[in-house]
């Protein structure tokens, strides 16, 4: 389904381009940080730039240039949105949690240690 | 009815009621019966209705194409040997039927019986009618196998099992020899059809093959007659149900190894080497099963060592290379399937109404049973040769032919004496057996009160021992034209005069036959003491057992063999089986490459797709990358794995096979969660202390694994470069591409091949992938971990001490907080895997996708919640039956296959169209895509199977150690 590049309407080529810019560069930012950052805990944030609004801008781009070839809205870059956005935030949370554990388990300094231990709270009795 | 219907109907008769008879609930007795004897009446009545058409001369043939191109054909032929057989094997599984309504006890599995019986006389019908010897091989097998299941009949029993067994092994065996022969005989002749090769005698017998090959066919006939040296499994096959014995192991399936020979004597018979290997066989089994039966204190073993005894007779009968010896071998395999299988039934109606079959506890039952008595003393008499039954007829032919000299040697020299000492072994064992049970004073201590059997449990016998009376008075009237009509059958041009008259005048014949009347009697005189005391076996020869040397050489082959092989080649070393399959494989993989001059062809450079060229250096530094790491790191190397899979989605992609990567990026995610998973039951690995005690042999080891690995690579690469380097031949894809939309009616090409132009490819291999699920599953369910995984691991374990520890935590809480919102957020991705699973299928006719792809994604979705959750939790609420989707898939894909025959076209036939839809607008309805829904559901319940098989093995595990534990404590 080729299409030639003078009948795409220009407003549209200026919203998909716009889009691909933004998602593109904050995912390359993101890998960049994710480059020059050092502790492991502090990588753990530059990726979602990427999985956020980086996927989201490349996405939304995808969805207005097939909408506009197609003439029909094609919407089903949705799913991709929901994996990307719904799966990143759950890897990255195992990861800090992993890497928290093994901290404390080989006794580096870098982290913090656990909560001194508390009682346990009354169980709340409702009336 | 033309009899070629008829021919195939008696075929297909038996079988059909096999099958009928299984259907019958298990307690409805006289039901069964009925519907067995009238199959078996139907068959006798189709046997006896195609004799005019057999008595032209002519044999009535029918013949179905098969594997034509293999020179394979159905093809059935009766003439008059064959009529004679099949007249022998319905009439007499017509009156076992009726026998066995009263022997067998209401305790008893009647369907299974009558269902095996029927299926056995249709192989054997099968056996007697082929004319195709590849055919004949099949039912020859079919009856081996059935055969086993009757002798195995009370398989609770363990000398059933292990004279089931013991059969099985020995005719099985014969059974190949038999297939190899055949096949020989076919390469000599050029044509299995059995009239061809009955045509070309002296083209075989003057062939180099011709000793091998009769070697052979007499392997298969002699296993299968119980003839020395394979006679011992016989006796042990006497576990098997006595109507079971006087059908298979008298009158029908001993009888095959002599009816092939007979059949092939014209053939394969009257050469010195045929002679000597019949000969010896013959005499041997003559005499030794003689005399071993004087000895045995089962009734039944003595009538099984009898059978044999006969059988060697009739062996000898035809090794003699004479026409009328022939006749004398066909006449006497009649008259023995005659009075031998009333003596069985006899024997049965002894066993069954006194409880006992020893002859030394039995004694006297002729007051009590003077029918039976009389019935079974008409038959032994017939059995021993005694004038006036059929049994003399046969035995003075038998004597006439072994006092002529037909070929110069010690054999033929000692024949006659061999004739006459058995002969007179024959009268003793038939006086022991009257004398013994009938006879003497009458036991105590049996068992039950005996007592006549009903009439009908009699009746059998009754007409069988008529059968003996008559053809012993009046044979030429009785049986002179259905005999003389298969004699012809088989000898042609050279059939001889012969005369069926009892009285022959004062022949020498005559003479012998009186020696051995006497010469019985007297032994039988001077025995009868040592007889009713005498331990089970004959003297000198009780501890030669055949059968013991056969358990020896099984216990030898099967375990001791074994052991030493799995002990000196096996290894339970994975990596020494890698090193074995790679070594292996690069050998195969080279020799090719050495033979066909390896070129690397044509490479253009400047060609290079930089940003590719880029994803290949990170797909490759990824690969090489979990290479490195995989020994230390796992978990590492598994995420640059997924690295490497990722790029290789990509180059799909790239190259523009959108198809292929869906599925490899699919395939690749659910491979990386099964890595994931089992990585749990590797053993843990510290870096510095295994490098630091390395011994030079472990590093010499390692260097050799290296280079291995290194040079399989590099052959992967010179392939792979050598293939992609050259011009791509003219293949069918180009057919594929511009026929899948106009007939397949799709546009995914891929998607086309696979459900509707390779359906049927795809069929099979959808029901491999259910299996291969089923045997992961079945190995699984026995699987425990190693001890040294078996605990839980460290993390967890840590995890609960510090729970215990803290007074704000309860155990498990830190695993449960932790993955608290991660779960969360997996469960709610199941229904939008679900869409995008569905996605995948309905878009797949025409778009990449499809029912594998959606299948697998499916299945990611199951894998999710369990690792959300763990299997408890999900199992808890969510009903999956892995099994129920398999067999569903399969039945879809097989039932729109088969729906396809419903509008007349072949297996599979697709049909497509579009239907629109309001809203959703135009959407592709094709057969194909029910087909695609089979597909989909069969994968996702392989996959899913193969999954919880993992996931169970943690519950499995927390198991054990709970046991563990409570021990412990209950000790401490």
């Amino acid at each position: 389904m080729s299409i030639a590049a003078a009948d795409f309407p220009l407003w549209a080529a200026i919203l998909v381009a716009l889009f691909l810019l933004i998602g593109s560069s904050l995912t390359f930012l993101g890998a960049l940080g994710l480059l020059r950052f050092k502790s492991f805990y502090e990588r753990i944030h530059l990726p979602t730039l990427g999985t956020s609004w980086g996927t989201g801008g490349i996405l939304v781009a995808s969805m207005i240039f097939f909408s506009v070839t197609q003439s029909r809205p094609v919407v089903h870059e949705i799913l991709i949105a929901i994996f990307v956005t719904v799966t990143t935030p759950v890897s990255l949370m195992l990861l800090a949690r992993a890497a928290l554990y093994r901290d404390r388990t080989e006794g580096n300094d870098t982290v913090p240690p656990m909560a001194p231990d508390t009682p346990k709270p009354e169980p709340i009795v409702h009336d | 009815m033309n009899s070629e219907t008829m021919l195939m109907m008696l075929i297909a008769l038996p079988f059909a009621g096999a099958c009928l008879a299984a259907l019958f609930p298990p307690n409805a007795r006289n039901a069964e019966t009925w519907a067995a004897a009238l199959v078996t009446l139907g068959a006798v009545v189709l046997s006896a209705s195609l004799f005019p058409a057999v008595a032209t001369g002519t044999p009535v043939r029918l013949n179905i194409e098969w594997l034509p191109t293999l020179g394979l054909s159905f093809s059935l032929r009766m003439d008059g040997f064959a009529w004679l057989f099949s007249m022998l094997v319905t009439c007499i599984g017509f009156l076992v039927v009726i026998y066995s309504r009263y022997y067998m006890s209401p305790d008893d599995a009647i369907p299974r019986f009558y269902a095996f019986f029927l299926a056995f006389m249709g192989a054997m019908l099968g056996i007697i009618l082929s004319g195709n010897l590849i055919l004949l091989v099949v039912f020859w097998e079919l009856t081996s196998i059935i055969s086993f299941m009757l002798i195995g009949y009370w398989y609770q029993k363990a000398d059933a099992r292990d004279g089931a067994r013991m059969s099985l092994t020995i005719t099985g065996v014969g059974g190949l020899g038999l297939l190899a022969g055949v096949l020989l005989i076919g390469h000599i002749v050029g044509s299995y059809d059995l009239d061809a090769v009955l045509d070309s005698g002296d083209l075989i017998r003057s062939h180099p093959l011709y000793v091998p090959a009769i070697c052979l066919v007499l392997l298969g006939a002699f296993t299968k007659s119980a003839q020395f040296p394979f006679h011992f499994w016989l006796p042990n096959a006497m576990a098997a149900p006595t109507p079971v014995s006087a059908f298979l192991h008298s009158a029908t399936m001993v009888k095959a190894g002599v009816f092939l020979m007979a059949r092939l004597w014209p053939v394969l018979g009257g050469t010195y080497e045929w002679f000597w290997l019949t000969g010896f066989a013959g005499a041997a089994s003559l005499l030794l099963g003689a005399y071993f039966a004087i000895f045995q204190r089962d009734i039944k073993g003595l009538l099984a060592y009898s059978t044999i005894s006969h059988l060697g007779l009739i062996t000898l009968l035809l090794s003699l290379g004479s026409p009328l010896g022939a006749v004398a071998a066909i006449f006497h395999m009649m008259n023995h399937a005659t009075f031998k299988a009333s003596l069985f039934m006899a024997a049965g109606i002894i066993d069954h109404e006194s409880g006992t079959r020893d002859m030394q506890k039995l004694g006297g039952l002729f007051k009590l049973m003077p029918y039976t008595a009389t019935l079974a003393m008409v038959a032994s008499a017939a059995m021993a040769g005694v004038p006036l039954l059929n049994g003399f007829l046969s035995k003075e032919m038998f004597f006439a032919e072994a006092i002529e000299t037909h070929a110069d040697s010690i054999l033929d020299t000692a024949a006659p004496y061999v004739a006459v000492i058995a002969s007179a072994f024959a009268v003793t064992y038939s006086i022991r057996f009257i004398h013994a049970v009938f006879f003497g004073e009458r036991p105590a201590d049996l068992p039950r009160e005996p007592h006549e059997p009903p009439f009908l449990m009699r009746l059998p016998i009754q007409l069988l021992v008529l059968a003996c009376l008559v053809i012993g008075i009046i044979p030429a009237i009785t049986v002179g034209s259905f005999l003389h009509i298969a004699v012809v059958s088989v000898l042609g041009a050279d059939t001889p005069a012969y005369s069926l008259a009892v009285w022959h005048g004062l022949t020498v014949p005559l003479g012998m036959s009186v020696i051995a009347l006497i010469g019985g009697a007297l032994l039988y005189v001077l025995l009868r003491h040592y007889l009713a005391h005498c331990e089970e076996g004959p003297p000198y020869f009780r501890r030669l057992k055949g059968q013991r040397i056969f358990e020896r050489v099984l216990v030898f082959v099967s375990w001791r063999f074994a052991r030493l092989v799995e002990a000196t080649l096996g290894t339970r070393r994975m990596q020494q089986q890698l090193r074995l399959l790679v070594a292996v494989s690069l050998v195969a993989a080279a020799i090719p490459f050495y033979n066909s001059n390896f070129g690397l062809g044509l490479f253009e450079l400047g060609q290079i797709d930089i940003p590719f060229a880029l994803l290949w250096v990170i797909g490759i530094a990824c690969a090489v990358g979990a290479a490195h790491q995989a020994k230390f790191h796992r978990l590492v190397a598994l995420i640059l794995l997924g690295g490497a899979g990722v790029v290789t989605c990509i180059t799909f992609v790239w190259l523009s096979a959108p198809d292929l990567a869906v599925t490899q990026l699919l395939v690749e995610i659910v491979t990386a969660v099964l890595i994931l998973l089992g990585l749990r039951w590797l053993p843990k690995r510290w870096e510095d202390t295994e490098l630091g005690r390395a011994p030079i042999s472990t590093k010499l080891r390692r260097g050799r694994d290296l280079l291995v690995a290194a040079v399989a690579g590099l052959g992967m690469t010179l392939l792979s470069y050598a293939v992609m380097t050259r011009p791509s031949p003219d293949t069918i894809s180009g057919f594929f591409l511009r026929k899948a939309y106009e007939e397949g009616g799709g546009r995914n090409v891929v998607n086309v091949i696979l459900v509707d132009f390779r359906g049927f490819d795809t069929f099979g291999e959808i029901t491999v992938l259910g299996i291969v699920a089923l045997t992961v599953f079945a190995l699984f369910r026995r699987f425990r971990p190693a001890p040294d995984t078996i605990e839980s691991p460290e993390q967890q374990r840590i995890q609960a001490a510090t729970d215990e520890e803290r007074s704000d935590r309860i155990t498990g809480q830190t695993v449960s907080d932790y993955l608290l919102v991660p779960s969360v957020i997996m469960q709610w991705l199941f229904p939008v895997i679900i869409v995008f699973a569905a996605y995948l299928f309905l878009r797949g006719h025409d778009l990449p996708g499809g029912g594998f792809a959606a299948g697998v994604a499916m299945s990611a979705a199951f894998i999710l919640q369990y690792l959300a959750a763990g299997t408890v939790w999900v199992e808890d609420r969510l009903r999956i039956l892995p099994v129920n989707w398999i067999g569903l898939g399969l039945l879809i894909a097989g039932c729109v296959g088969i729906g396809s025959w419903v509008f007349g076209y072949p297996f599979l036939t697709s049909y497509s169209q579009y239907i629109d839809l309001p809203v959703i607008g135009e959407i592709p309805a094709a057969t194909a895509i029910l087909f695609d829904l089979g597909v989909f559901s069969l994968v996702v319940g392989a996959t899913v199977l193969m999954l919880i098989v993992f996931a169970h093995q943690s519950i499995r595990r927390l198991r054990a150690a709970k046991i563990s534990t409570t021990t412990i404590e209950e000790v401490a």
